[in-house]
């Protein structure tokens, strides 16, 4: 009986052991590794103060195996260049402002690291010398404080408005890094609450990167009576994995005061998107909704480098991007139905120039762009949010969205610079809505005089209904569809000229914006779904921006 | 399932929890297949005899609605494709009986009109293929009508392969949102070279020994050698509003019970409102989330005989007809990869400059129009993932071999047996570890460090692990009873994958107002191991 008793106590233990032993001592768990099996060459930066940009990443110059011997064991990996990029997010609540002045109430996600570039219109995504150069300044992000736009730090009640909070962990010692991840649990709970953003953190990074996103679920203050889980569903990946689909049922979610790590290789470039994919029409109509786009190999081949060379002799012999329907050394390929991107039918002998960037990797230099405006269309409905911030149970099949919204904002918002500030329950001020989408064309500041080419990544969340987009006076270009390429097996571009373009929710295109010959001045994006072009009782705003050509 | 846990903030909890009750119930009743069930005509020329009568459909709430639908005219014998057993047709369906037909050969479609009295005439229309003729019925605005009590046969040619709908013709908004709408699948009139007489998968599930067989209605989806498919599922989206129901059904009995007086005579047809449209459920093949996932043919569905839930190995290559039904589009989102979109209402799209090439989008959303079909082909391998989807390791006893074929995958083109528990498996990976710790006995090294399983809530479609199938769940963390406990609808001999496949417009993944339901599937990513019986 006893050795029974012990036997049993002792699988018991066994059993613990096995299952705590990935497990860290807290539930905060922020990760971000230098190197990993597939980058075992840390990427450094010599000036921190900086972060760097993709321009740090190693050059594609196609497919090369390499040999690694990871936990003991010969393999081989195949590298195509990129490197570790890592963010972290927090999963909570938060407030915004509608165009016409309402305060909404909202469940989002916040940044917790890349927090000065977030709440400056800028990818969050960092490398993992940026990311591990952990958060210090003598005040923690996200509330607005002497440095932050105007806008951010309007006036508010008891005269603590844009107060900051005192960082307890900053080290004098250090360097300022107002990028860096936050890690220290409760930092993470002090900065997390209440922060939450939307568009939700802007992630940006390259094909054949590794991405580790860390998800920390601080719990909603305003909706005590929740338990509620979060997750990320990175949608629209090709080949996804079912662990890291965010999709609750299919996989796991993170609960309240715990972190998880999502990890990816990422996928082929394209306009992609993420958002929460628990109880989605709630956590999406509540805005856990944000971008994510992924950069072509083609940005970093060496300048000078033929395009059409670079597919075809790179980028189609790597088998995982691979289009051919030809032979190669193993025997007769039977074309992949679902690959990325066909070399392209015509060489057009376009050649890479430094500081050139494309939307995919096209071999023909046809996606060419200056400018990265990511867009979101999104639509709040206030009597969801207001219930959704009292106890009361929501309806769904009455959901009505009277906010349209481009990058969390309706018009004339859209085109206010900076961040917007929204008051919160404590009375501190904390930046929310951090992405105008006034874009700025120079017709004469493209490469040799052309136009400047605004790429306009436009994404759709809504959750109720379908919305059109139109151009006044610019045409749109249609490059992408649901990240991929618009160019058949056989390589001709399917490219569409248009003045429109309609989604539903979940869906995302690409479109180009060529300034050349365009007379300067002030030209619309708007929605001729003419009841979205209004704030709830407003008969004006709603889905609309500007586009300045100079 | 933690979706359930939400919806005691949405709802009332005494309101919530019967019908939560009954669709946990539901849940457990097993998993279940199926291709694409459907029914061809009698005789060589293939002749359906259809008749339209009332009936009640049901819905995960409990809501029992009164509908009218097509179904298979008492004593006609319709042959069932592509299975038999358990197969049924019943007077009223929804959606209608999917009528299987082959390209170029004419068939006929009788539809004999036992709708009740006050619904007046009905028909059918059949959009994209060719009329040949009518006979028998009464004139009507868009074509040839059955009067009640009456018929009307119509004679149809395709003249290409592919998805269409059909649909009354008749007072069109409110008899095709009452249930009178179905499904039309033209096979191709010859199979490409290219395309095998029987699916990869089959061919592998008989080489290991276990009873395949072949669930297609055809090798391809068109006569073309870039439409081969293994495997195929047909989904119908469509949108039902209770109150029209209500007041269709009212006034029919209203109509029947009337005893007119000279001062106030009886209404003869029916006046309802359809302007305000305004619905509640969000059908995919007649059922709401979870009912769609139990099996078609299931006894408690009389009349909705068809399911939505699909499943597939790595690497089949899956056909996916995708038909609009009812008022609104549907940005169906399709988890896990693309789909290559083959055609349109029938119509392949090939490139512009290379008939042997595709010209068809590739879409992680295909919309769904009212009135259009679109077929598709979807798959997952795995491919770049970046580490090993089994979580093989080197150092462990039997760990297989994985020898890429040209495309990169392990196949019987590269030497793989056709029973290898790692078939199709994406080579590149092989070996990779993903996780940083070490774990049961797949090696450490990887890039990823896991969370605390203690602080995460787990999905009844949730194996436990980052893997594929019972071997790897085994080699990781073993089968553990992880909670929810005894997950059925993925159970431990599975170890599946799982992807949702659902309506994007997210407020159409409910059930009047109840979260999670409506326009939802899970869609599994099964093992080489796990045999997929489409019967179920």
């Amino acid at each position: 009986m006893l050795s029974s008793q012990l036997l049993c106590r002792g699988f018991a233990a066994l059993i613990l052991v096995l299952f705590t032993l990935p497990a860290g001592a807290q539930s905060f768990m922020v990760q971000c590794p230098s190197t990993t099996p597939l980058h075992p060459a840390a990427i450094s930066n010599s000036n921190l103060a900086v972060p760097l940009t993709e321009a740090a990443e190693p050059a594609y110059q196609g497919p090369m195996v390499t040999n690694a011997t990871v936990g003991g064991v010969a393999l081989t990996y195949t590298l195509n260049g990129g490197a570790v990029k890592c963010q972290e997010i927090s999963g909570g609540d938060g407030y915004m402002t509608e165009a016409d002045g309402n305060q909404t109430f909202m469940f989002a996600f916040g940044p917790l690291s890349g927090t000065d570039l977030i709440q400056h219109g800028q990818p969050g995504t960092l490398f993992a010398a940026d990311f591990n150069n952990y958060y210090n300044s003598p005040t923690l992000p996200s509330v607005c404080g002497p440095a932050a736009p105007a806008s951010c730090a309007s006036a508010g009640a008891a005269g603590i408005t844009g107060t900051n909070i005192t960082d307890p962990t900053y080290n004098p010692a250090r360097a300022t890094s107002v990028n860096g991840a936050i890690t220290d649990p409760a930092t993470i709970m002090t900065v997390g609450v209440m922060n939450g953003n939307i568009p939700a953190p802007l992630f940006a990074f390259d094909e054949d990167d590794e991405f580790f996103l860390t998800l920390s679920n601080v719990g909603m203050i305003m909706r005590p009576d929740l338990f509620e889980t979060h997750t990320v569903h990175f949608h629209g990946y090709p080949n996804a994995s079912s662990f890291y689909d965010g999709v609750p049922d299919a996989s796991w979610a993170i609960n309240i005061s715990a972190s998880a790590t999502y990890y990816y290789l990422a996928p082929d470039a394209g306009t992609y998107f993420w958002h929460c994919h628990i109880t989605p029409p709630e956590h999406l109509q509540m805005g856990m909704v944000g971008q994510l786009y992924v950069r072509p190999r083609q940005n970093r081949v060496p300048a000078g480098t033929s395009l059409y060379t670079a597919s075809t002799t790179w980028y189609q012999q790597d088998l995982r991007t691979a289009c051919l329907d030809s032979g190669n050394s193993n025997g007769t390929i039977t074309p992949d139905i679902l690959c990325s991107t066909p070399q392209p039918a015509i060489n057009t002998g376009f050649t890479h120039a430094a500081g050139y960037k494309y939307a995919y990797d096209d071999g023909d230099g046809s996606t060419r762009y200056d400018i990265d405006v990511p867009v979101q269309i999104h639509g709040f409905d206030p009597n969801f949010h207001f219930v959704g911030m009292t106890f009361n149970p929501e309806g769904f099949a009455d959901m009505k969205d009277k906010y349209f919204l481009l990058n969390g904002r309706s018009y004339p918002d859209t085109v206010t610079p900076g961040a917007i500030g929204t008051e919160d329950s404590d009375g501190r001020t904390r930046f929310s809505q951090p992405l105008p989408t006034l874009i700025t064309l120079d017709s004469h500041g493209g490469p040799g005089g052309t136009g400047q080419r605004a790429l306009l990544r436009i994404a759709d969340l809504d959750v109720t209904e379908y919305q059109t987009l139109a151009s006044l006076g610019i045409p749109m270009k249609l490059v992408g569809f649901n990240a991929k390429l618009l160019r058949d097996q056989a390589g001709n571009n399917l490219y569409v000229t248009t003045n429109s373009i309609t989604l539903g929710g979940g869906e995302s295109l690409d479109v180009i914006l060529d300034s050349t010959g365009i007379a300067p001045g002030t030209y619309f994006l708007y929605t001729p779904n003419l009841d979205h072009l209004s704030n709830d009782a407003e008969n004006f705003g709603g889905l609309m921006t500007e586009v300045v050509v100079k | 399932m933690n979706h359930m846990n939400e919806n005691t903030k949405s709802v009332p909890a005494g309101l919530v929890c019967a019908p939560m009750v009954a669709a946990l119930a539901l849940l457990f009743t097993g998993t279940a297949q199926a291709a694409v069930p459907g029914i061809t005509g009698t005789g060589t020329a293939g002749t359906f005899n259809l008749v339209a009568t009332q009936g009640h459909i049901t819905q995960p709430d409990g809501a029992s609605i009164y509908s009218w639908g097509y179904g298979c005219a008492a004593g006609s014998s319709p042959s069932f494709v592509p299975y038999s057993t358990g197969a049924f047709c019943p007077a009223m369906q929804v959606p209608a009986p999917t009528l299987v037909v082959t390209e170029n050969v004419p068939f006929t479609v009788t539809l004999t009109n036992k709708l009740p009295a006050a619904v007046g005439n009905t028909s059918l229309l059949f959009p994209g293929l060719t009329l040949v003729s009518v006979s028998g019925g009464v004139p009507g605005l868009l074509t040839q009508e059955a009067a009640p009590g009456g018929a009307v046969t119509y004679t149809l040619l395709a003249t290409t392969p592919g998805t269409h709908d059909y649909l009354s013709g008749t007072q069109t908004d409110l008899q095709v949102e009452m249930g009178l709408y179905g499904a039309v699948v033209v096979r191709p009139a010859t199979r490409p070279a290219a395309c095998s007489a029987i699916g990869n998968d089959v061919a592998q599930r008989l080489g290991a020994g276990n009873p395949g067989v072949d669930y297609r209605l055809a090798p391809s989806a068109y006569d073309h050698a870039a439409t081969c498919y293994d495997r195929e599922y047909l989904t119908q989206w469509m949108e039902l509003d209770p109150a029209i129901h209500r007041a269709a059904e009212a006034q029919i009995q209203a109509i029947a019970s009337c005893s007119a007086t000279p001062a106030s005579p009886c209404p003869t047809v029916l006046d309802v409102n359809t302007g305000s449209y305004h619905p509640a459920y969000f059908l995919i093949n007649g059922r709401s989330m979870p009912d769609n996932m139990d099996a078609s043919y299931a006894p408690n569905y009389p009349n909705q005989p068809y399911n939505a839930n699909p499943h597939m190995h790595p690497g089949d290559q899956v056909l996916v007809r995708i038909v609009g039904q009812g008022h609104w589009q549907h940005p169906f989102h399709e988890h896990g990869n693309h789909v290559r979109i083959l055609a349109r209402d029938g119509n392949l799209i090939l490139s512009q400059t290379d008939a042997a090439k595709l010209g068809g989008r590739m879409e992680f959303n295909t919309d769904t129009t009212p009135g259009q079909a679109e077929d598709g082909i979807f798959y997952w391998s795995g491919k770049g993932l970046g580490w090993d989807i089994y979580g093989h390791t080197p150092g462990n006893a039997g760990n297989p071999a994985c020898i890429p074929d040209a495309n990169g995958y392990y196949t019987t083109a590269s030497g793989a047996s056709a029973s290898s528990p790692n078939y199709y498996e994406w080579c590149a990976d092989h070996n990779h570890p993903l996780e940083t710790n070490p774990v049961g006995s797949v090696a450490s090294g990887g890039p990823a460090t896991l969370f605390d399983p203690l602080v995460a809530t787990n999905g009844l479609w949730y194996n436990g692990t980052p893997y594929l199938g019972p071997q790897a769940v085994t080699r990781s963390r073993g089968p553990t009873p992880l909670p929810p406990a005894g997950a059925l609808q993925n159970p431990p001999a599975e170890s599946g994958i799982a992807f949702m496949w659902h309506s994007h417009n997210e407020r159409e993944i409910t059930t009047n107002d109840v979260f999670p339901g409506g326009m939802l599937m899970m869609m599994l990513v099964d093992p080489p191991v796990w045999y997929i019986d489409e019967t179920l």
